[in-house]
């Protein structure tokens, strides 16, 4: 019997040795986390075939909508923890816990690799009455309650961008109305639905090059290259400095207990795959910052991230629940 | 010159031509599976076509969705079970023709139908893309709210038989569509703190499930019943029945472009009111709609074919979808280093003119491969049922699974198509509840926001709506199509005409 037992452990390590000599012995799903066409997918499908060819391996991708996310997120958190399923996300899971939307973040996860960073900004449209954030600023302190903002829920960016405004600026009196992404929204500011829009720089980047709208400031400490002549919304108020440089971020993730030398080859495969000329340029062409990090880099980063917005929308008065119920603790603390 | 030039590109290589005829081929038989999507299929395919360059990766991509499209109708036709959403409303009419035993002559028609509706659209897109594309941006939520309004109306001309049923049918598809967590707030409707409730009900699963498996449960009644010879002497349509229908399909053509150039809508809202168009307009259809009328299927047809060059108008003139297939198109062109916006025209005409020959070709490609093969399609209904039953069967079971890659959209669609099937027992209309689930987003989102916009104020609202030329049309025409289905209606008329017959 002790034999057995000693040749059953034997074999099972002696296969298990093998199975991760050769990772990746079999397909690799990559599960997106947001529909096909949208920003996440789009970084997804063009570094991961560039991945592919520096792991060697197969990895195909399925967008997995629904539950801002949450249910890709969860599918891949019950997948095996062996490396074969992928979480392609955004930074949204972050903030699930204190929205109310789940009870899994990305600390259930191991980041393969933080791609990049986007920059939000304010954009409006073309026949709005001011031209830049204070003329703006000043626009809604004269009438109180009119500016239509577009927004895409809790949670989304332009909730977290209307926070910071209400923290820095002591309030912001405006109409809120909820859009089912960025893509929408800025649809309906064009047509002039609603006013002013928080999205993500490299979304509206064509739209302003065009003179469908206009920008009233990026949201960050410096200009941005892309739009050298769109002020930082620090040159307007200082206060903006506490919360910026911040932003929404893609990244690959596996489940917590998948084993080191896998997750160390999928990060050293996408590390590979995110230096590629191709993709640089079109991060580039869309404004969006590469990061490229992974590791315990990566795992601050997340921290850092989820301490600051979510007490952000603690403190604007967003949240389901406090974000010190998770034990997230206020930056600085 | 240059513009025609990049217009026949794709005619002078023969590996474009080549692409985009495989990619419509393919695209009948992927639109013919109810489950398998263009949208499905598209992204795919930006995986697939990552390495190549980009003119042949857009041929496959927009031969695929040409052919989808048009494939959803053979489905609908033949077993009653529509391949895509868009063929919904080509069922009505398609169906009752293959009982008939005229299968072969409806696919003709709906093919050179598909074809027309085809061409109007991309002669808009040609020609009037900007045009139709600052029409489209000026749709406020407002106006989507009176054009969803509008679109429930459509349950008086989809419910056969009893109104009361069809209306009853309809607010059940309104609250299926509202399962789930709402997308404005987030906030959990309907879902009794269920976690599977919380993703709310697929549309397909719904759509799969009352069409197909209640189709199969049905057909068991009649398991011994030999199955309808289909008569396929005369499948391409005659000119004549062709020119008789020409004044209707360019008029339901021009609602598919419109609708689909709406970033908010697509071709299967596009093809339900083209339906009801046609059912207004038509004086004397030689038969019943609902009973195999002509006029039932081109109207639909032409209309959802039309959608697509609609779609593509705010894609190439905004860098805005026009529904999901142009939306991965957007990301293809992303990945393959082009900038899709409002510059894209001026930067990249070439590209312009390139999608226009693209579509161009793949309508004359649907068109050929439309025309051929039918007599192999029509093999499919002449099958004992005894085959055919588990064959529905087991493509509603993989259609409903691979929309999502979900078990629970299969348990989803087996338990609406056990319950279509007693709804078809006790004569409720399956038409309006699928009508109802299309709606419920767009009539719930869009009335929120209109309002919300309006600071929750409705007499500021309705100011909003008299002052604006479009919404109000669109009110009057609401108010207009809602007395007409009202017995006000015919007696106002009866006394008003009395006069002048007497």
């Amino acid at each position: 019997m002790n034999k057995f037992i000693l040749g059953a452990i034997s074999a099972l390590t002696l296969s298990a040795g093998a199975a991760l000599a050769e990772y990746p012995e079999k397909e690799i799903q990559g599960i997106i986390q947001w529909g096909a066409g949208g920003s996440t997918d789009t970084v997804m499908r063009s570094v991961t075939p560039h991945a592919e060819e520096a792991l060697g391996g197969t990895i195909v991708m399925q967008n997995m909508t629904g539950g801002v996310g949450a249910i890709a997120l969860n599918h891949v958190a019950d997948s095996d923890a062996d490396g074969y399923t992928l979480l392609m996300g955004a930074e949204n899971p972050l903030l699930y816990k204190v929205m109310g939307l789940g009870d899994k973040d990305y600390s259930d996860f191991t980041p393969i690799s933080i791609l990049a960073r986007g920059t939000p900004m304010l954009v409006a449209n073309v026949d709005a009455p001011f031209n830049d954030y204070a003329e703006m600023m000043a626009y809604i302190k004269e009438n109180p309650g009119e500016v239509r903002f577009g927004a895409t829920g809790p949670g989304g960016l332009p909730s977290v961008v209307t926070g910071m405004i209400t923290s820095v600026e002591g309030g912001l009196d405006v109409i809120s109305v909820p859009y089912d992404g960025d893509g929408p929204a800025l649809t309906a500011l064009q047509g002039g639905a609603i006013d002013v829009m928080p999205a993500v720089l490299g979304a509206a980047i064509e739209g302003i090059r065009a003179g469908n709208m206009k920008p009233l400031a990026v949201f960050d400490v410096e200009a941005n290259a892309k739009l050298p002549d769109v002020p930082a919304v620090t040159s307007f108020n200082d206060g903006y400095s506490t919360y910026l440089p911040w932003g929404p971020f893609f990244g690959v993730f596996v489940a917590n207990g998948t084993p080191d030398d896998v997750v160390a080859k999928l990060g050293a495969a996408y590390a590979e795959g995110a230096k590629n000329d191709e993709f640089i340029k079109l991060m580039d062409d869309r404004g969006f910052t590469m990061m490229g990090i992974s590791g315990q880099e990566a795992q601050d980063f997340l921290t850092k991230w989820q301490q600051g917005t979510t007490w952000l929308l603690q403190d604007a008065g967003l949240t389901k629940a406090s974000p010190e119920d998770f034990g997230i603790a206020r930056p600085g603390e | 010159m240059t513009a025609l030039w990049d217009f026949l590109t794709v005619f002078t290589q023969p590996q474009l031509l080549l692409l985009v005829g495989l990619g419509t081929f393919a695209g009948v038989y992927v639109g013919a599976i109810p489950g398998l999507s263009v949208t499905m299929a598209v992204s795919i395919l930006i995986s697939f076509t990552f390495s190549w360059d980009v003119y042949p990766a857009i041929s496959l991509m927009i031969g695929i969705y040409m052919g989808g499209v048009y494939g959803g109708s053979r489905t609908a036709i033949l077993l009653n079970i529509p391949g895509a959403p868009s063929a919904i409303a080509t069922a009505l009419d398609g169906y009752p023709l293959a009982k008939r035993g005229e299968a072969g002559q409806a696919i003709g028609v709906t093919t050179v139908m598909s074809f027309i509706g085809g061409f109007v659209g991309i002669g808009v897109l040609a020609l009037a893309a900007p045009l139709v594309s600052d029409f489209a941006l000026r749709f406020q939520p407002r106006d989507y709210m009176l054009l969803a309004v509008l679109g429930i109306l459509l349950v008086g001309s989809l419910s056969q038989g009893s109104l009361v049923k069809g209306i009853f049918a309809g607010a059940l598809g309104i609250a299926i569509g509202a399962v789930g967590r709402d997308p404005l707030t987030f906030t959990e409707r309907f879902t009794f703190d269920l976690q599977i409730m919380t993703g709310g009900v697929s549309f397909i699963a719904v759509m799969i499930g009352m069409f197909g498996v209640s189709e199969a449960l049905l057909q068991l009644h009649h398991v011994d019943k030999d199955a309808v010879r289909q008569k396929i002497t005369r499948i391409v349509p005659s000119l004549s029945t062709v020119r008789k229908h020409l004044p209707l399909s360019l008029q339901t053509s021009t609602i598919g472009v419109v609708i689909g150039a709406l970033p908010g809508t697509g071709g299967d809202i596009a093809a339900l009111m083209a339906y009801d168009h046609a059912k207004r307009v038509t004086k004397n259809p030689e038969r019943a709609f609902g009973d195999g009328a002509m006029e039932g299927l081109v109207a639909p047809e032409t209309a959802n074919n039309a959608a697509v060059g609609g779609a593509f108008i705010p894609m190439m003139t905004l860098g805005i979808p026009g529904d999901a297939v142009t939306a991965i198109m957007i990301g293809a062109l992303f990945i393959h280093g082009l900038n899709p916006g409002p510059m894209l025209m001026i930067d990249q005409p070439d590209m312009f003119w390139f999608i226009v020959g693209a579509l161009v070709t793949a309508n004359i490609f649907m068109l050929i491969f439309g025309l051929t093969g039918i007599r192999l399609f029509t093999k499919i209904v002449e099958m004992p049922r005894s085959v055919l039953i588990p064959l529905i069967m087991l493509l509603s079971i993989v259609g409903a699974y691979a929309v999502n890659n979900s078990l629970t959209d299969v348990y989803w669609m087996l338990g609406f198509g056990v319950f279509g099937y007693f709804m078809r027992h006790y004569g409720y209309p399956l038409g309006p509840v699928i009508l109802g689930v299309i709606l419920s987003r767009l009539l719930d989102d869009n009335w929120r926001r209109a309002i919300i916009s309006e600071r929750e104020d409705f007499w500021r609202f309705m100011g909003g709506v008299v002052s604006s030329p479009l919404s109000l049309t669109l009110l009057i025409a609401v108010i207009l199509i809602f007395v007409s289905q009202t017995p006000l209606w015919s007696r106002g008329k009866a006394r008003l005409f009395r006069k002048k017959e007497s």
